[in-house]
């Protein structure tokens, strides 16, 4: 596109729009209920109510101040520069001194009072967000992605701590200037106030022209972000699989289409929403020509006693008008964004919490007695478990098995209780688990999960994230028995080594070694190995087996794996298919059966001898 | 900001034309006072009604022609702003697309997206904002001041004694506003951080029931936020006070100056009405300082962060002799030492071995052995600190890298797809292959009959808006997609953990039938034994090369892995 610089700034593709068309579909910006969510906003703020009304005072008297400003100037023009004398003139100037320092310190008072409430309300909604995220059930969060989670904390907040901080503030002012200054361009001159107000009807018309077209235009806009972001996320982090593919070429031209696509866009939303300080600031410049041009006219034939002071005061009036008209339209964009945040922080507020529920005389002590019966579970549309009944006495080792998909985890999961049975119970010591205290149940229960997550902080913490009390000796004694001491030992900073972002720089098996070594910290009566050895190479599985093998004396394990050889010694092994339970006994007792567990003991053998 | 700025340079002529436009616009602005002087002192004063009706319509022309200026300005602010962002997104990819990996280690995933999108759009907002309004409050003071000595030189003059105050104070507010908003910008990532942190490790949160322990670090975050930002608000709350305050006694001064002048008449009443004019335009332009203080802060932050990737990232070295197509590859490692951090212990150690035309070696190994540090060496993802790796006898750094990945067919630990059908992803690995290459890679990968009942068989979407593809299914779609581009050297870094042994033991039987080099890691002794040969690492050291045989008979280590599968009396 090799074209004159001068007219590049008009061949941008103009997005298609129809800003005739009513908008039909609900914009992101829509408050569902905003009353109710005011309200409940304006709580965080009245937290202290004394603050808040000094703010209002303050905002009474800076519109005072604002107002009296211009109306002063009017006065020294009328009465001491045009007939020229200049008694008591110095007292009028400091009275004008004394209103514009009123002024000053009026403004400062209140933002200043305003801002510590905002940040106050700001740090509470982040704080009430925060904590009851960690109530949430874990269905929750898998009905949902991280980003959207995060976007309540970053943007919404972040639009919420502006609003509050200034558009309250404003939005009073602007209000209160302009009805005053309305009032009094109305009782010095109404003749002349009727040629300012002429200008509000066009006004009114040239900002919905352009506001109609920005507001689809914005969409636009951020539907061009999310397909830039989705693309650029995807193919970074499969940075390595592109390059081995030599896709850099392919990626580079289609991230292209898609940066250009958003250029385009946001040119254009761009380019129509600065029309409108230029538009407002034509119509002050047009509205000073005619107050100007008018007011002399009605000066000239001594109409409705228009006086020079009166086009002083009408020519700094009427800057002052439009503008808090134009920051009211501004702000009021702004604050119904900040309300739309505002609704989904509370949405996410509202959702019901884990049960914490105990049930009377349950001992707090587990011995780890658990039971399934006849439960059914299903996500979304998709029925996942079908009438599962099995018993598990304190103690023992459950051993599942099964193809991908047949259910084993969500076995796993509802023991955690990350899910509840939607038919049938799950018992833990004969007590339904929706009658325990979820959180004290946790306490007694360790699992080494398949995707581990750890933290940015040192190897240390992270293991000790098991047992927060533990010493950094029982750490070391438990990364002993993880088997992982020998290679954290090899690191170069040992047990001081910083984890990156999401355990990066460990490999797989050495991120579940520490997964490992946190469970044996915790001592746990319930512990869930879910697939808890898939990565781990041959030679420290061996070892894991045997470490495994005592922490898992005198606790009620859960083991789910590939690998036979690792559940052999269960005392039941479950088969599991398509959400069912299809053979269950020991490993002899399955082979005998002749069934599922002997075909894949077969198949498995059969590797075994070459 | 400095590297960024080379990016406005393309755009430099308009930029100037929009700041031109922009000089206009506002010196039309300040011809209206002036305007307004003459028609109270000439038009008023004198009785005449015909000056003050063209007065009055010069300025709405004027008024007019700054409209239509301001228009002009708004398509080529926003022309260099967006043009420049669209640059620096394409450049800043291009570089993520160019760079080794050894550079791109040093900024998390998650950050990189952050530069890419927000911290551009940062950028472009500055310049477009910058073009369109910001620069007009420095132009505004001197222009008003200019037009203010051409008024009435006398009360000018205190405008030129505040000015140099003003500009004074304006420059250390903002250079302290900056620091304010740097560090809380600081507080939000810290936040932001925790948060995310506590997303990604929720499950472990909820199992270790360590919720409290998360709010409260949460809340320790929280509170270092709440400082930092009533820091910097407050301290922008107060900067306007203060200029307008400066401003407003220069009025007052002037006032007073210029009613003794009107008494002796040494100044007209509009004289002394238009520099008021002048000076209170002035007060109003300086009321965006707080927010240009807000945008510059956050400009300069986000310029930084893109520079740090414009600059942080090197091109990868690619050598000038392609990799012959001869269906299979000769792979040789002599003495290769590589770490993947200068600091860090080396991840392979003095490593040497032969894997010959069209043979198969598995790679056995502890967790942090080095297993995948092979493959991605081979891939030349990464460079040996020391040794030399062979491709087809000649060395890997003469060898043009494209043409050597495409003779590699790479299926990584961790399946990862992108979205769209899974034959789109398939043909990744060979563009344009047809139908029949595409079922055969599948059918290879043991996925056929699982994609046929698909809804849509190969034309079904993956990922976030299709179907979910199990663990295992996805880890053969990676294996057809390396399939595929009927590769000459084949690596299966440990590529199926996620499927049962049934499966596994059809897919290595099918793979048979290629003619390729083929390596993989394992962690099952039971496939390594089928392979050719097994290259045994340990931290990093190769500790055994060669036949099961061969191994059972010279290695001690290896004998006590076998037993440990099979029992003693396997071995024989």
């Amino acid at each position: 596109m090799k074209k004159h610089w001068l007219t590049s700034p008009f061949r941008y593709k103009h997005p298609d729009i129809d800003p005739s068309k009513k908008d039909s579909h609900p914009g992101t910006d829509r408050v569902q209920n905003w009353k109710q969510t005011t309200a409940r906003l304006w709580s965080y703020l009245a937290i202290q109510k004394w603050r808040l009304t000094a703010v209002f005072i303050c905002v009474i008297f800076t519109a005072a101040f604002m107002l009296s400003g211009p109306l002063l100037l009017g006065h020294i023009v009328d009465h001491y520069l045009v007939p020229q004398q200049l008694d008591g003139f110095g007292t009028v100037l400091l009275l004008l001194f004394a209103v514009y320092i009123g002024w000053g310190v009026m403004s400062t008072v209140q933002t200043y009072v305003m801002i510590s409430l905002a940040q106050q309300a700001v740090f509470k909604l982040r704080y009430h967000l925060f904590s009851h995220l960690q109530t949430l059930p874990i269905s929750f969060f898998d009905k949902r992605k991280h980003g959207n989670i995060m976007s309540r904390m970053t943007n919404d907040m972040d639009n919420i701590s502006t609003t509050l901080n200034t558009s309250v503030v404003q939005i009073m002012t602007s209000l209160l200037t302009f009805t005053g200054i309305l009032i009094i361009m109305l009782v010095i001159s109404p003749l002349l106030t009727f040629f300012t107000l002429l200008f509000l009807p066009i006004m009114f018309v040239g900002l919905r022209w352009i506001t109609k077209r920005t507001r689809l235009l914005f969409q636009k806009q951020q539907q061009a972000v999310g397909a830039v972001n989705g693309y650029a996320e995807e193919t970074i982090s499969g940075q390595s699989i592109v390059k081995v593919f030599s896709k850099e070429p392919r990626v580079m031209q289609e991230f292209e289409q898609e940066s250009e696509s958003l250029r385009h866009a946001g040119f254009w939303a761009q380019t129509y929403s600065g029309f409108i300080p230029k538009w407002m600031n034509f119509l002050n410049n047009i509205n000073f020509a005619v107050t100007a041009g008018a007011g002399g006219i009605l000066a000239y034939y001594g109409i409705g006693t228009v006086t020079i002071g009166t086009i002083v005061i009408f020519v700094e009036y009427s800057r002052q008008f439009t503008r808090p008209l134009n920051d009211l339209a501004n702000q009021f964009n702004a604050l119904f964004a900040a309300l739309a945040g505002a609704e989904r922080i509370f949405s996410f507020l509202d959702e019901k919490g884990e049960d914490h529920r105990i049930k009377e005389g349950t001992a707090k002590t587990v011995s780890g007695e658990v039971k399934f019966q006849d439960v059914s579970f299903g996500y979304e549309n998709e029925q996942v478990l079908h009438g599962v009944d099995f018993h598990v006495n304190a103690g023992e080792t459950a051993a599942f098995i099964g193809p991908t998909g047949s259910g084993k985890t969500t076995v796993m999961n509802l023991i955690i209780g990350f899910y509840t049975a939607e038919a049938g119970e799950v018992y833990v010591d004969g007590t339904p688990l929706s009658e325990w205290n979820i959180k004290r149940l946790r306490e007694q229960m360790s699992v080494v999960l398949q995707d581990d997550f750890l933290f940015e902080k040192t190897v240390m913490e992270n293991i000790r994230y098991g047992n927060l009390e533990a010493s950094d000796e029982q750490v070391i004694e438990a990364s002993k028995a993880a088997n992982a001491h020998a290679f954290i030992e090899r690191l170069p900073e040992g047990y001081q080594t910083m984890l990156g972002k999401e355990g990066s720089g460990f490999s797989h098996g050495q991120r579940q070694l520490l997964s490992i070594a946190k469970a044996v910290l915790s001592d746990p009566k319930i512990l869930i190995l879910d697939e808890a050895t898939s990565s781990v190479d041959t030679v420290t599985e061996m070892r894991i087996q045997e470490a495994l093998g005592r922490l898992m004396e005198g606790r009620t394990s859960f083991v789910v794996a590939h690998r036979l050889n690792t559940i052999e010694k269960a005392d039941t092994i479950y088969v599991m298919d398509n959400g069912e339970i299809a053979e269950q006994g020991t490993h002899s007792e399955l082979l005998q059966k002749q069934g599922r567990y002997a075909a894949f003991q077969q198949a498995n053998q059969q590797k075994v001898d070459i | 900001m400095k590297t960024i700025l080379r990016y406005v340079r393309p755009y430099k002529a308009a930029a100037v034309l929009s700041f031109f436009l922009l000089l206009i616009e506002l010196s039309v602005e300040l011809f209206q006072p002036l305007l307004l002087a003459r028609l109270i002192d000439e038009g008023l004063a004198n009785n005449d009604l015909g000056l003050v009706v063209s007065l009055g319509l010069s300025m709405a022309g004027l008024a007019l022609l700054s409209f239509g200026v301001g228009v002009l300005n708004c398509f080529f602010a926003d022309h260099v702003g967006h043009s420049t962002g669209f640059d620096l997104r394409n450049e800043m990819y291009k570089r993520l697309q160019e760079s080794s990996l050894e550079k791109l280690q040093g900024f998390p995933q998650s950050s990189l997206l952050t530069r890419l999108t927000n911290d551009i759009t940062q950028v472009q907002n500055m310049i477009v904002m910058l073009l369109r309004f910001m620069l007009r409050s420095p132009l505004l003071l001197v222009g008003a001041t200019i037009m203010a000595f051409v008024v009435n030189a006398r009360m000018a003059l205190i405008l030129v004694v505040f000015i140099p105050f003003l500009l004074l104070i304006l420059a250390w507010l903002m250079r302290k506003g900056m620091t304010y908003f740097g560090s809380l910008q600081q507080r939000i990532d810290a936040v932001n951080r925790v948060m995310k942190e506590n997303l990604g490790g929720l499950r472990l949160v909820r199992v270790f029931g360590r919720e409290q322990h998360e709010i409260k670090r949460f809340f320790m975050e929280n509170e270092a936020l709440q400082a930092s930002a009533l820091k910097a608000f407050r301290y922008t709350a107060l900067t306007s006070p203060i200029l307008l305050f400066l401003m407003n006694a220069a009025i007052v001064l002037m006032l007073w100056i210029g009613g003794a002048a009107v008494q002796n008449n040494e100044a007209q009443v509009g004289e002394v009405v238009a520099v008021v004019n002048y000076a209170t335009r002035m007060t109003g332009a300086l009321g965006v300082v707080g927010m240009l203080i807000t945008l510059l802060a956050r400009a300069r932050t986000s310029a930084s962060r893109i520079e740090e990737v414009l600059e942080g990232t090197e091109k990868e070295n690619s050598g000038q002799y392609n990799v012959k197509d001869e269906g299979s590859i000769d792979v040789q490692f002599e003495n290769v030492t590589f770490a993947y951090n200068e600091s860090r212990v080396p991840a392979l150690n003095n490593v040497t071995f032969h894997v010959k035309r069209g043979e198969q070696m598995a790679v056995l190994g502890a967790t942090g052995a080095g297993k995948s540090s092979l493959f991605q060496l081979m891939l030349r993802l990464y460079e040996p600190a020391s040794g030399q790796l062979l491709i087809d006898d000649s060395d890997a750094r003469e060898l043009n890298i494209t043409s050597l990945r495409n003779q590699i067919g790479y299926v990584p630990q961790e399946a990862k797809l992108f979205s769209g059908t899974i034959r789109e992803n398939v043909e990744w690995g060979l563009e344009g292959a047809e139908t029949e290459e595409i079922n055969k890679a599948l059918e290879t990968a043991q996925l056929g009959e699982t994609v046929r009942a698909l809804p849509e068989q190969e034309e079904t979407l993956i990922g976030q808006n299709g179907v979910n593809l199990s663990g295992g299914q996805k880890q053969r779609v990676t294996i057809a997609r390396a399939l595929l581009r009927n590769p000459g050297l084949l690596l299966l870094d440990d590529s199926t953990s996620a499927l049962d042994a049934e499966t596994e033991a059809e897919f290595l039987g099918a793979l048979e039938a290629y003619s390729c080099t083929s390596i993989l890691v394992t962690q099952k002794l039971s496939t390594a034994l089928k392979a050719d040969k097994m290259l045994l690492l340990e931290h990093g050291e190769v500790i055994g090369f060669g036949t099961h045989e061969e191994l059972y008979g010279e290695s001690a280590f290896y004998r006590q892995l076998y037993q440990s599968q099979y029992g003693k009396e396997a071995a024989t």
